[in-house]
């Protein structure tokens, strides 16, 4: 059994997130072919135009989705774990909250008039201040997942009242560059970044994918996982660490892109089990077909305007989770 | 053999053990019986490491439970506690897998002999037939049996349960009851568990604690324990105890006091 889904992992999914890739190299405002496309990107005699289109615009920001969506939904997997609770996603412990407080402020204060660098940087600050904030509210309560959850909320809330403080006393345009930040866009990170954001989160990726049976066990009851011997709570910390660094790392150049961590663990388990040590790296590969998917959809469905891609995956998200409610009476 | 010595502990300003002192012995069959709130579940939580602020001390064969490692600890005692969560939709001989996790590398990845050896209990407790279902889809006999399948591939001389047949019909309580002799008398284990059910406690158990209010009121065979004055006392209701005629073991019957009045 386990054979065939390692198959289904190392062949398959590898191979539809090439085809994928491919795919979201040909569309967008404009079409191009597919010759077109293997000429520019191997660099023999095509338009100038459809090079650079290719090779500086699409390629980059594809890279970059597949690398969002792979992070986004490995971290989701972990969540999920670390609360027993298989509706979670990256979000749900307020983390966000910090990158939105960041990127905001920078924003508002006019950091960005200075580079763009800021925002990526007080967006990464602010996570990793939220971060820390439910880590040290946690530690008394030993990691507890209701006393996570609790946390989360309340950080939420607080950072959340922050960036509208923010709003309504900025002026206008940065509340609208800020507004358009915070809804999750691929069209604007800096691509010199990129290469950072793939090692994290390439690294992160297959360190928790590594960490397969651990996060089964940390998904027990506290009791039950300490009977086998194992420190839940330093467990628990080195999960929830690297996946809110890698939550981190690519939220502080998209922004917040939601549902993307809830609904790729989620059909991937419906597909292939609950067992981590096959459910993270397959929820890698979905996460990195489904992103640059949506990420084709924001580029093509109101072309030549284009619609940050996370308002597609909140809209997919949420008729996803319609259709849930109404298949079945258990999610 | 497991020495308990002069164990006492608490939560808050309240003292729930005092002064708690018994023997296990290898190859028991122990029954921990007392009233709600009584410490019982302390008890065990005590003995399995997993609640350290307490005072006294026990220890396995001469050795204090706190000089052994977590892993080590892993595979000599297991527990299966009152709750454990089974929300998570895992494959039944997945889930049984994680009792074999203190046997695992540093990457936690099974190894054959991990497999076969979950297919050898699988094959004990014959639940070929749910081996592929969700855990979280099993009716509560159904999953005890699978939690119970998990502490077994743990490996350990000693098993420790908490109330195993809580919520349990009375033929699934007895299947559960008859697998754990099986495990008692065929394969040498010490099984330690606390029961509500005095009928059963006297009839599978060999040896039992009565605790009263955080003090053993009466330790020894199911014969000497289950007496109407302490049973009386310390539940603080009027029983009948009479002998078994086919297994020879006590049993308790509650008896209203208005009829006896």
């Amino acid at each position: 059994m386990i054979n065939k889904k390692f198959l289904f992992v190392c062949a398959f999914m590898p191979a539809l997130v090439f085809t994928v890739f491919l795919f979201s190299l040909l569309h967008g405002s404009i079409q191009i072919s597919f010759l077109d496309m293997l000429k520019a990107l191997f660099g023999c005699g095509v338009d100038a135009d459809i090079a650079v289109i290719i090779k500086q615009i699409r390629f980059p920001r594809t890279l970059m989705a597949c690398v969002t969506g792979a992070g986004l939904a490995v971290s989701g997997c972990v969540f999920q774990a670390i609360l027993k609770n298989p509706l979670a996603d990256p979000f749900t412990l307020g983390i966000s909250g910090g990158a939105a407080f960041g990127a905001t402020a920078a924003f508002v204060i006019g950091l960005v008039s200075i580079t763009n660098f800021f925002i990526p940087l007080c967006a990464f600050i602010g996570m990793i201040a939220s971060v820390l904030i439910i880590y040290l509210l946690n530690v008394k309560k030993k990691f507890n997942s209701n006393s996570m959850v609790l946390s989360g909320v309340v950080v939420s809330y607080i950072f959340s009242s922050a960036v509208m403080l923010m709003f309504a006393l900025s002026p206008s345009n940065s509340v609208q560059s800020a507004f358009v930040w915070l809804m999750g866009n691929l069209s604007t990170f800096d691509e010199r970044l990129l290469p950072f954001i793939i090692v994290v989160v390439i690294t992160g990726i297959i360190i928790l994918s590594l960490s397969g049976n651990i996060i089964n066990v940390v998904s027990l009851s506290g009791e039950k996982s300490r009977t086998f011997g194992m420190d839940i709570e330093k467990n628990i910390k080195f999960l929830f660490i690297t996946a809110s660094l890698i939550t981190a790392t690519t939220v502080s150049v998209c922004g917040i892109i939601g549902f993307v961590g809830l609904i790729i663990p989620h059909i991937m388990r419906k597909i292939i089990g609950t067992n981590n040590i096959i459910l993270v790296p397959t929820s890698a590969f979905a996460g990195a077909v489904f992103l640059p998917l949506c990420d084709t959809l924001s580029k093509t469905l109101f072309s030549p305007l284009l619609i940050p891609v996370g308002v597609v995956t909140s809209i997919i998200g949420g008729f996803f989770f319609i259709y849930l409610l109404f298949k079945s009476e258990r999610i | 053999m497991i020495r308990i010595e002069n164990i006492s502990a608490g939560y808050l300003n309240k003292k729930v053990l005092k002064n708690i002192s018994c023997n296990i012995y290898k190859k028991d069959f122990f029954g921990i019986i007392g009233k709600n709130g009584t410490g019982k579940s302390t008890l065990l939580k005590i003995i399995c490491n997993l609640i350290k602020s307490y005072s006294g001390s026990i220890s396995i064969d001469d050795k204090n439970i706190n000089s052994f490692s977590k892993k080590e600890f892993a595979k000599i005692i297991a527990f299966l506690p009152q709750y454990v969560d089974t929300s998570m939709p895992f494959t039944v001989s997945e889930f049984i897998m994680f009792g074999r996790y203190p046997y695992m590398n540093i990457f936690k990845i099974p190894s054959s002999y991990d497999y076969a050896k979950v297919k050898e209990v699988i094959g004990f407790l014959q639940i070929e037939n749910l081996t592929h279902r969700k855990i979280n889809e099993l009716s509560g006999g159904e999953k005890q049996k699978i939690l119970i399948a998990q502490v077994l591939v743990q490996e350990t001389d000693i098993i420790i349960f908490d109330e195993p047949t809580l919520h349990l019909d009375i033929g699934n309580q007895n299947n559960i009851l008859k697998i754990l002799r099986d495990l008692n008398e065929q394969y040498a284990k010490t099984i330690i568990l606390t029961l509500h059910d005095l009928n059963a406690a006297g009839e599978f158990c060999n040896k039992l604690v009565l605790i009263e209010d955080g003090c053993v009121c009466r330790y020894g065979t199911p014969e000497k324990v289950l007496n109407y004055k302490d049973i009386e006392r310390v539940y603080k209701t009027t029983v009948v105890v009479k002998t078994n005629p086919i297994s020879d073991k006590p049993y308790v019957i509650p008896v209203s006091k208005n009829k006896i009045m």
